[in-house]
């Protein structure tokens, strides 16, 4: 038993930054190891990610083909990877740590009597791997202590990514054998969450406006910077008490609770009532001209200064970064 | 040309046909008053017992007797001219005891008092008096019913009271022309009979309207819990609250039977005031309703046909209607034991009120915030951890542990505190008091928390406490008695009170106006303390409803947490309110009423009062640090 | 149906936890525990597919003594009867051996579905309702935020990233993994409570079950993150400012 595997995840064209960490996480572990490394991923020859991926190890890339793979299942990718690791007898096999991994992985794992090390943030000598605990607010260093293969999983963000090099990577076909029967769920197409109707309960981004806009005209400039990030618009109390915004964007402790990946509090000072309804976004980034609103004691980033000119600014440079 | 005679002019000797006719229909008036009477007095009685009552100590409910019932005190000072009115009506009722039964006596033969007599020659005009105050007003009291019309009335004009008036009227009246007429004549004897048919029409209309007052309210006074909003205990396992009939206890079904209909209630609610639903009267008649209809014992759901769940939980349990209710009608214990009913037993379902009820279950306080914020920001105002050894433990609450103005209230006061060398210091772990979850009904969640919380102080032998918010206050003081002996608590304003003399005057000629909150006026009276520190900074000016009659900012009874309100809003009216008074500052001593008067002026925009706590004021003053 | 649940009880969220003398877990006096936040809506889910469709709900949790007080709470909110695995070092099995005491204890009572949290919040692994169903031999979906019953199984909703979401048709028994949110939740009631009080637990000693705990992942350590969290006010001109904070927002936080 030798060898790292690294399981990718197609995406398509420029959403594979996932996979190549993942790739950067085998790099470091085979480091620590000295031990050789090759990838595989649920495709053919033409993935594209097999293209994107860089001239640094691994330079074997198997692409895993079978009808029954089309459209991922827990059952389809679990037998077929599973048939891959018997072939190939890796030591590690380091996937991304992706809704799908999630999925299948364990089952995988349990076949060989193992239990995948998740979400890992960092690899240490040993080899061992730190991953946070009680929700970020430990972190807790694990060790693989059995004799056969150690499954780990990596977060996303966790990794940075190795910047290509020149080279060529093999590829060889593996198809894994796959009775239709082995295959129990049946998946639809994936569906986008509603966006007709303001759900800002499922917004991945939102930019939420307050007091500190001083007046409904000045709402399209923070509109433009939330059609530039792709995001939905929120406002405070005050503002749907207005009128200035519908009551369905209202966030807040009698508005709407939200838990965004990103949050920008604009104009807004931090008040319980509004605080409530946003606590649970993973990043808050505050734009105030006062600095020492509450807004700031929970944000992870703030600029202090005048909204006006700052969101502009903003939009701006998200243009000019390609958004 | 009218004689008036000294004396009362009896009918004379009546025919034995007379005493039959007499008898025949006192008999019926009499049976059919009892045939009613019966059903109500069954009602009551057969209802479940109160397990707390406790008749002693019984010189509070004689004190209430004789104070409301007998001198009509609430009747008067809460509605100066139709109380007035009322008490004439009600006095002349007591005076005219002896000869109502004289009346009777007389219709029987055996009358025992004669106008002539040591006793009869004043006592019949004694009575002229009070028949005569009774005319004037109960002619008031009609034209007030039925010309003036006041809303708190209702819009459906009651024919019955107009009924019950015109009798009273025709008693009264008949009475009094007895001093202008022939003893022994023709006309004496018409007035007689016409006393007769009044009198014997009148008793069996009693038990059929809400004249059972007469009859009921003295009891209800008496017998009531006492003290304000008192909360009973549920009793044993098996209540969770006025589900059913089955759980109407005596006192509550005596107390829906006496209701007057006067519409003070509703008059001074904070909802019913603002286009809800909810209106005290009705929560009330409804029980009685519902008596009238399934009878106690009954199994159909008090939130049902006579009463809404959706009134019910527009109640900011500000106590105004239970404050002013002359017939002794306790509403807050009945609101509170209906929201029991559907709480307890998971029936609510309000996306809010689950939301708080589960913040509250899995962490420590109302806003669901982390207690990592709460120790950041002890940390950074360096407030001291109580150890045993200061005088007052501070009591921050969710909002002054939480809320970004609830916490300015916090600093302020400790920096007067500080500047008074006087010794305090915060715990470490605060469990929000509960509340929210008590007005709510949730008694699961009430007894976690007060349980939790008391033995937190007692681990820290906490003695005295202080705190920023009066629901803290009376929570702790009142409400954790359920579950433990609380530590004497104060509310800020009753200690910056006591030290007013040493704190800096610093009088400006700024008007300020005075909020008093629902918790501290009406439930703990204390009104004259925060008004001490507002004079201390400023001009002090009133708001036209103020001291017991202050108008609820809305935050109360749990409000504060759920949704959005129908109809206006009961922060906003009130803050109108204020700032019409043309104060510059708008002086709060409630960290609840802070947070909805500040929205609400938020919507006013420029040119709106400013808004602070009363120890802001005070230690507007103090020397820079 | 017959509905079983796995639940955890965790610290509570709120907990100020220390690392302990041994430096391999956190210090447990004074710590109160909760019922893990995902296994809450795994109960909502369960409790709503019993009053739609009939049936029973079984919570079976593995732990200390302690645990008694979650499956109590469990049993107040709607569920039918308990089994409690008393085992005083679950803490020393990884998810493998804690899925083999749970599907043991499972194996018996036939459940047409079973259900568990995403992830506990204490360790986060998100793996054991996945390695019960693979123990068992029973399909499995995860992330689920809906669950319908159709003729031939279940029908589920089930999250994917970045707001996508897909319907996912399989047949019965089965193993979901409930994601928080797709439910309101219920509160606890003193109804509840009481009845909870004649509800069977049955006790059954880790040992009975007879499984292999010997665990092949061990935390080793745990230590203080290296980096905590706080705000980075950045500063300059308003455009220098919005340039730093897209970089930020790019390369720190990965949302761009």
């Amino acid at each position: 038993m030798s060898g790292i595997l690294v399981i990718q995840e197609e995406r398509g064209q420029g959403r594979n930054r996932f996979s190549y960490e993942a790739l950067a996480a085998g790099r470091i572990l085979a480091g620590l190891t000295g031990l050789s490394m090759e990838t595989a991923v649920v495709g053919d020859k033409n993935t594209p990610i097999l293209a994107e991926t860089s001239g640094l190890p691994p330079t074997t890339a198997y692409a895993v083909q079978h009808p029954l793979l089309k459209h991922y299942t827990s059952d389809g990718y679990a037998l077929a990877f599973e048939q891959l690791i018997r072939k190939l007898h890796p030591a590690f096999i380091v996937f991304p740590h992706s809704y799908q991994s999630r999925d299948y992985v364990p089952r995988i794992a349990t076949r060989f009597g193992q239990v995948l090390i998740s979400d890992i943030t960092g690899i240490e000598t040993g080899p061992t791997f730190v991953r946070q605990l009680f929700q970020g607010k430990m972190s807790g260093s694990y060790r693989h202590s059995s004799d056969g293969p150690c499954f780990i999983s990596v977060q996303a963000g966790a990794f940075p990514v190795d910047s290509p090099q020149a080279g060529t990577t093999t590829i060889l076909p593996f198809e894994p054998e796959i009775a239709s029967d082995a295959i129990r769920t049946h998946p639809s197409e994936p569906i986008l969450g509603s966006s007709q109707t303001v759900d800002l309960g499922s917004a991945q981004r939102i930019v939420s406006v307050g007091r500190g806009i001083k007046a409904a005209e000045n709402i399209p400039i923070v509109q433009d910077l939330a059609t530039a990030l792709g995001a939905e618009m929120a406002a405070s109390r005050p503002i749907c008490d207005n009128g200035w915004m519908p009551i369905a964007r209202q966030v807040g402790s009698s508005g709407q609770t939200v838990s965004p990946k990103l949050y920008l509090a604009i104009g807004i000072s931090g008040a319980i009532q509004h605080l409530v309804g946003m606590k649970g976004s993973q990043c808050i980034v505050a734009i105030n001209k006062d600095a020492d609103a509450p807004i700031f004691e929970v944000a992870d980033y703030g600029i202090v200064g005048d909204l006006l000119e700052l969101v502009p600014a903003l939009t701006e440079a998200l243009r000019a970064a390609g958004h | 040309m009218i004689h008036f005679l000294p004396t009362l002019a009896e009918p004379g000797l009546l025919l034995l046909s007379e005493k039959v006719l007499f008898a025949g229909l006192a008999a019926t008036s009499g049976l059919a008053f009892g045939a009613r009477f019966r059903i109500v007095l069954g009602n009551i009685l057969h209802s479940k017992k109160d397990a707390t009552f406790r008749p002693f100590p019984i010189s509070r409910r004689i004190r209430d007797l004789v104070w409301e019932v007998l001198c009509q005190a609430k009747v008067i000072r809460e509605r100066p001219m139709a109380g007035l009115a009322h008490a004439l009506v009600f006095w002349a009722f007591c005076a005219f005891a002896l000869v109502t039964l004289n009346h009777c006596a007389q219709g029987l033969g055996i009358g025992f008092l004669s106008p002539r007599g040591q006793i009869g020659r004043y006592y019949f005009d004694f009575a002229a008096a009070f028949a005569l105050a009774c005319v004037i007003g109960i002619a008031g009291l009609f034209v007030r019913r039925f010309v003036v019309r006041p809303r708190w009335l209702g819009k459906k004009l009651s024919w019955e009271s107009g009924f019950i008036a015109v009798l009273i009227f025709a008693l009264m009246t008949t009475y009094l022309a007895g001093f202008f007429v022939t003893d022994g004549g023709a006309a004496a004897r018409i007035l007689w009979w016409t006393h007769t048919l009044a009198l014997l029409t009148f008793l069996p209309i009693i038990p059929h309207t809400k004249h059972l007052h007469l009859l009921l309210s003295p009891a209800t006074v008496f017998l009531s819990r006492g003290g304000f909003s008192r909360i009973p205990p549920l009793d044993g396992d098996d209540d969770f609250g006025l589900i059913s009939g089955t759980d109407l206890t005596q006192l509550v079904s005596l107390q829906s039977y006496s209701c007057v209909e006067c519409g003070r209630c509703t008059e001074h609610c904070p909802a019913a005031n603002t286009g809800k639903l909810l209106n005290p009267k009705e929560i009330i008649l409804g029980l009685r309703g519902y008596l009238n209809e399934y009878g106690p014992g009954a199994k159909e759901p008090l939130l049902g046909k006579y009463n809404s769940q959706q009134a019910t939980f527009q109640c900011t349990t500000c106590g105004a209607c239970e404050f002013q209710c002359p017939a002794g009608i306790e509403h807050l214990p009945i609101l509170v034991g209906l929201r029991r009913g559907v709480v307890n037993s998971g029936e609510w379902e309000d996306e809010y009120g689950s939301k708080l009820f589960l913040a509250l279950e899995r962490g420590s306080n109302a806003p669901g915030l982390s207690s990592a914020e709460r120790d950041k920001f002890i940390e950074k105002q360096a407030l001291p951890i109580f150890n045993g050894t200061q005088e007052y433990c501070l009591w921050l609450g969710c909002m002054g542990g939480y809320d970004p103005k609830g916490r300015e209230i916090v600093v302020a006061l400790a920096r007067v505190m500080n500047y008074l060398g006087v010794s305090y210091g915060v715990l470490r772990r605060e469990k929000c008091t509960g509340d929210s979850a008590r007005r709510l009904g949730n008694d699961l969640l009430f007894q976690q928390l007060a349980k939790a919380n008391l033995a937190t102080l007692a681990q820290n032998r906490v003695k005295k406490m202080i705190s920023i918010c009066p629901h803290c206050v009376r929570t702790i003081q009142e409400d954790w008695k359920d579950y433990g002996t609380p530590p004497e608590i104060e509310h800020h304003s009753e200690f910056l009170a006591r030290f007013a003399e040493r704190l800096p005057q610093q009088k400006t000629e700024e008007k300020i106006v005075f909020h008093d909150p629902c918790y501290l006026g009406r439930y703990r009276n204390v009104y004259e303390e925060p008004r001490a520190v507002v004079a201390l900074a400023g001009d002090l000016v009133e708001a036209p409803r103020h001291r017991e009659r202050s108008f609820c900012c809305g935050a109360g009874g749990g409000l504060a947490f759920l949704g959005e309100e129908t109809g206006e809003r009961v922060g906003q009216v009130r803050a109108a309110e204020l700032a019409a008074t043309g104060a510059q500052t708008i002086a709060a001593a409630c960290p609840f009423c802070n947070t909805m008067f500040r929205d609400a002026l938020a919507a006013t925009g420029e040119g709106a009062p400013q808004l602070m706590d009363i120890s802001q004021l005070a230690a507007r003053g103090l020397p820079k640090q | 149906m017959r509905i079983a649940i796995a639940i955890k009880q965790v610290p509570e969220r709120d907990a100020q936890i220390r690392i302990d003398t041994t430096g391999r877990w956190i210090e447990v006096d004074r710590i109160q525990y909760a019922l893990n936040e995902s296994d809450a809506y795994a109960l909502e889910e369960a409790l709503q597919l019993k009053e739609k469709y009939g049936g029973e709900v079984i919570v079976v949790s593995a732990g200390p003594e302690r645990v008694g007080v979650a499956i109590r709470e469990v049993l107040a909110k709607g569920a039918d009867r308990a089994i409690h695995i008393i085992c005083d070092d679950i803490g020393e099995r990884d998810a493998l051996g804690v899925a083999r005491l749970l599907a043991a204890a499972m194996k018996p009572e036939n459940p047409d579905l079973i259900l568990t949290g995403l992830q506990s919040d204490d360790l986060g692994s998100g793996q054991t309702g996945v390695i019960v169903a693979e123990l068992l031999g029973l399909p499995h979906a995860s992330l689920i935020l809906q669950v319908e019953k159709t003729e031939t199984g279940l029908r589920v909703k089930r999250e994917l990233e970045e707001g996508w979401f897909q319907t996912i048709e399989l047949p019965t028994p089965a193993v979901l993994t409930i994601q928080s949110g797709g439910n309101k939740l219920r509160y606890a009631t003193l109804m509840g409570i009481k009845r909870a009080k004649t509800k069977e637990v049955c006790v059954l000693a880790a040992a009975e079950l007879a499984v292999d705990a010997a665990p092949v992942v061990v935390l080793e350590q745990i230590t203080l993150p290296k980096k905590q969290k706080s705000t980075q006010i950045l500063t300059g001109t308003a455009a220098e400012a919005a340039a730093a904070l897209v970089k930020k927002l790019k390369f720190e936080v990965h949302v761009l």
